[in-house]
């Protein structure tokens, strides 16, 4: 029932600027979840839209199951409705003259799901969603969050093999997000189709994907599951645009095997993970999350340990950001309760354990503006 | 601080009075405040109520006001009931139904086809096209229905007389019914495009798309997601044109008296014209005109108000554009017709009427021989004082209406949206009534209500004025809100609080930036003036003769080269005026400052 999803060197021209989307290729395994997460304008709405067949690609292949649906080359463009996937937009689109039971029979009504079976469906897919008190509600009577509920039953109901989901949580506020996301996983899997998510909140991507795809400027930079998104970021901007906001410029003195020592200002010495690629002697930008800085560690044995000087602090409630000067340079740490351990003009140790300081070349497009 | 307060404040007196003197002051302004809702009251109920009122007593008498006067006045319910059970008021009515359902339904085939063409294909010249789709309401039907019928007149008409050139058989005949349908049909469009296209424009092109991938063909998500969308843009726009038609006098006076089919319109008019006058009878089908678009009206309202499905999200779209491959030249082909067919052939029909001595044309060669051409038509028509007399009585008139209407329509404008005086709510409730009023029952209203008063406004320019006031005020007031509405309320709240009054507040902040918008409103008001022959009809005398109504006197005494030059003067001046509102309007949009928050 649900299909492997093949995308490979997909390209997307509109008529003026640089290729909305450039050479992008993944893969998404039956009943996996891929997220392709980045900032507005990086090509990744784009991208599923090519695969929903509302967007023409103007070369590669998009297959969906064993079927090739995009392939300009050989002129095969099936039409969306063909194409057996199911769509949820950012705008809900659920349609604003139809109760929700009429919104979620549409797609079976398009098919012929003889009555009996199709109303035996509609129910079953909205006790999956929650609604099942609300069927026979005019949809423009619910709440945000009821209407992308909706949403997403109308694209389950006839079981797509693949299901396409575009911004569907920005619409709504903070609380509800946070619901719902954990809600649309829950689903998601439970139905056991193929999903492609976009979306461009981090924290998002983390909770509903299996693999996180980052995008920048029509290009995929990375695709792996979240833990090596957050721990082996393949670029400085990846590891910018997931969080890791402090950058200390360097120069790498040696390499051995995958991490090397980098000498920043001051004369210090540190040890990071380099990605491949990185030679020795070249200038470096070392970048490190905020919430791995350990402060008041007190293991001078240990590398990496070093004193910064604490020039100025962010309370905020459950944690507290600390401005730290060290390196020769400026770090931001972050660290979890609601104390506050350093004043402002004292001196900390930190530890910054080498395996999440990642060094990439300096000569790498500059963090994200 | 008392260093600053000093150094600020030093010379300035604080705007105080005493506690006595202000609960004074307070006194006199609530009393100011009461005067001014009870006057503008006054006012409407003097050219709006009044006149109505007369309008519904005359339906219920069979006394004539002008032979017997107002002494023996015999109500009864009588006379209405007679002409209910008239068998020629019967026909008016049918004929009417007929002809403004037969051409609202070509109006919205016709609107609905070109908003569709202009927000959701990738035709080319696009603005061009919205433009054409706009272009007949600039077009005063009295001036299209005499161009048609120098067109497609059965006997004379230019295209037969083409026809017959070319050996082919059919011949048009604009004096029918289904005459009268394509040209109602096809001037009155822009009506229900206004609205559809603006529905397609706002709708979210992600409904469309949940359709599609959804399993729904083209076809089907059209017929099961599109239009019930636009359902309400399309009704309401159908309404509208449909009471637009109702009302117009100019086109089946033109088309439907050669064929006999009269309507509602034209057979109120016959009643007065007949000796004696039958005005109580005239007033009775007038109310029955009146109530039939009163509830068309209500009807639009309601479904305009109904909650809209198109803003849901609220914020601009960019509507997905269907790629119409070759046929992108037939949909420019079609706007470029019907460019042809509302514009250009009228134009040129009333030109060659107007310059040619003899309108018959035998062959097409003598349409180039410029020796049938010359001044002649244009030299009687201004030989004849009336004809003189005629233009500046409209002028006149125009001027008055804007001026009055403007200034009556900005008080009234701003009394309902920026005050909370008590009586706004009649105010109005009472302005919007005219909406529901067609021109010419407007202009019977105007008749009852004057005709047997001695010395009173009747005979005068000024009725006739009054009359254009009340039946337009709907309109500038709406145009005039819009402008209103977007000052933002903050603007003049601080003006309020560096201490200048509510009038003052007026003077400097909210008419300097409404300039642009009422003086758009009077030229507005100019126009329709200009235009209006509805009213005119039964208001007019042969001193106060305006343009519309002298243009179908010419008409109807059978000169048509006389009117085809008193067209032209007329569109001339229209087209004047219509480019000169375009200029203020632009200047309004340069001085945008401070608007909209």
């Amino acid at each position: 029932m649900s299909a492997e999803l093949k995308v490979e060197h997909l390209r997307k021209v509109f008529s003026v600027g640089r290729p909305a989307i450039d050479d992008v290729s993944f893969r998404a395994t039956a009943g996996e979840i891929v997220v392709l997460l980045g900032p507005s304008g990086c090509g990744k709405t784009t991208t599923l839209r090519c695969v929903a067949g509302l967007e023409t690609p103007t070369s590669g292949e998009i297959a969906i199951g064993r079927e090739a649906v995009s392939v300009p080359a050989r002129g095969v463009l099936v039409p969306p409705r063909l194409r057996n996937i199911g769509m949820v937009f950012q705008s809900y689109a659920v349609w604003p003259h139809m109760t929700v039971r009429q919104n979620v029979t549409y797609p079976l009504r398009q098919r012929r799901v003889p009555r009996a079976e199709a109303g035996r469906k509609v129910d079953e897919v909205l006790a999956l969603v929650g609604l099942s008190e609300y069927a026979e509600r005019p949809v423009v009577s619910l709440s945000g969050g009821q209407m992308q509920r909706v949403a997403l039953a109308r694209s389950l109901v006839y079981q797509p093999q693949l299901l396409l989901l575009d911004e569907p949580l920005s619409n709504l506020d903070a609380k509800l997000r946070l619901r719902l996301r954990d809600d649309l996983r829950r689903i998601i899997k439970q139905t056991g189709v193929t999903a492609l998510y976009v979306t461009h909140d981090q924290s998002e991507a983390v909770v509903l994907g299996d693999r996180i795809g980052v995008m920048r400027d029509g290009k995929l930079l990375q695709i792996a599951p979240p833990n090596e998104i957050y721990n082996r970021p393949a670029d400085m901007f990846v590891a910018n645009f997931t969080g890791a906001s402090n950058a200390l410029p360097g120069r790498l003195l040696a390499r051995n095997g995958e991490f090397g020592t980098v000498e920043t200002g001051g004369g210090n010495r540190l040890t990071a993970w380099l990605p491949p690629g990185v030679a020795a002697g070249s200038e470096v930008n070392v970048a490190l999350r905020p919430e791995n800085i350990r402060l008041g560690v007190q293991a001078a044995a240990e590398p990496n340990h070093f004193t910064a000087r604490v020039t100025g602090q962010r309370y905020q409630g459950t944690q507290t950001i600390y401005e730290l000067a060290t390196l020769g340079g400026r770090l931001e740490a972050l660290e979890l309760g609601t104390n506050v351990r350093y004043p402002v003009g004292s001196d900390v140790e930190i530890l910054l354990p080498p395996e999440l300081c990642w060094a990439y070349s300096a000569q790498e497009a500059a963090p994200m503006e | 601080m008392a260093a600053d307060s000093t150094a600020l404040g030093a010379d300035i007196e604080p705007l105080t009075g005493s506690y006595e003197a202000s609960q004074r002051s307070a006194r006199l302004r609530a009393a100011g405040r009461w005067l001014w809702s009870a006057g503008l009251l006054v006012i409407l109920g003097f050219l709006v109520v009044y006149p109505v009122s007369m309008l519904l007593l005359g339906a219920l008498t069979n006394t004539n006001p002008v032979v017997d006067g107002f002494a023996t006045f015999n109500l009864s319910l009588e006379n209405f009931v007679t002409v209910l059970a008239n068998p020629n008021v019967h026909l008016a009515l049918i004929n009417s139904l007929i002809a403004c359902g037969g051409g609202t339904a070509l109006a919205v085939v016709i609107g609905l086809g070109f908003s569709w063409i202009v927000v959701r294909t990738n035709t080319p010249c696009k603005g061009f096209i919205a433009a054409v789709s706009l272009v007949p309401l600039f077009v005063p039907p009295l001036v299209a229905a005499v161009a048609w019928s120098i067109l497609a007149s059965p006997k004379s008409g230019l295209l037969n007389t083409l026809l017959a050139g070319l050996g082919i058989d059919w011949r048009f005949d604009v004096y029918s019914m289904p005459g009268m349908i394509v040209i109602f049909g096809v001037y009155y469009a822009p009506y229900v495009y206004m609205f559809t296209a603006s529905a397609l424009r706002n709708m979210d092109p992600a409904l469309e798309e949940a359709a599609e991938i959804s399993g729904a063909t083209a076809l089907s998500t059209l017929l099961t997601v599109t239009f019930p969308l636009i359902a309400p843009a399309i009704i309401s726009g159908m309404l509208l044109s449909f009471i637009v038609m109702l009302g117009i006098y100019g086109i089946p006076a033109v088309l439907g008296t050669p064929g006999d089919i009269p309507v509602l319109t034209t057979y109120i008019f016959k009643l007065t014209a007949w000796s004696p006058p039958l005005y109580s009878t005239a007033a009775a089908v007038a109310v029955i005109l009146m109530t039939v678009t009163g509830f068309l009206v209500w009807l639009q309202h309601r479904v305009v108000s109904a909650r809209s499905y198109i803003t849901v999200a609220g914020k601009a779209f960019r509507p997905a554009v269907m790629n119409l491959g070759r046929w992108r030249y037939f949909t420019l082909g079609l706007a470029i017709v019907y460019l042809v067919i509302v514009v250009v052939l009228p134009t040129l029909a009333l030109i060659v009427a107007a310059f040619r001595k003899f309108l018959f044309i035998r062959t097409m060669a003598s349409l180039f021989d410029a020796r049938q051409y010359s001044l002649i038509h244009f030299e009687r028509l201004f030989d004849n004082p009336l004809a003189l007399r005629s233009i500046v009585n409209t002028i006149e008139v125009g001027l008055i209406t804007a001026v009055i209407g403007g200034i009556l329509s900005f008080a009234i404008g701003y009394t309902i949206h920026r005050t909370r005086l008590s009586g706004r709510k009649s105010i109005d409730v009472i302005s919007t009534l005219p909406v529901a009023i067609p021109g010419l029952v407007i202009g019977v209203a105007y008749l009852w209500a004057w005709i047997g008063l001695p010395g009173g406004l009747y005979g005068t320019i000024w009725i006739l004025a009054l009359a254009f006031v009340a039946r337009f005020m709907p309109d500038t007031i709406k145009a005039l809100s819009t402008s209103l509405l977007q000052i933002h309320r903050e603007l003049e709240e601080a003006a309020w609080i560096c201490g200048t009054r509510m009038l003052g507040t007026i003077r400097m902040i909210v008419l300097p930036l409404a300039r642009p918008g009422v003086i758009a409103a009077m030229t507005l008001l100019f126009v329709l003036a200009i235009r209006e022959l509805g009213s005119s009809l039964f208001l007019y005398t042969s001193e106060t003769m305006v343009m519309a109504v002298l243009l179908l006197d010419y008409y109807e005494g059978g000169n048509v080269g006389i009117t085809a030059a008193f067209s032209l003067v007329q569109t001339i001046l229209l087209g004047v005026l219509i480019g000169f509102a375009h200029v203020l309007s632009r200047g309004g949009t340069d001085t945008g400052v401070g608007k909209a928050g």
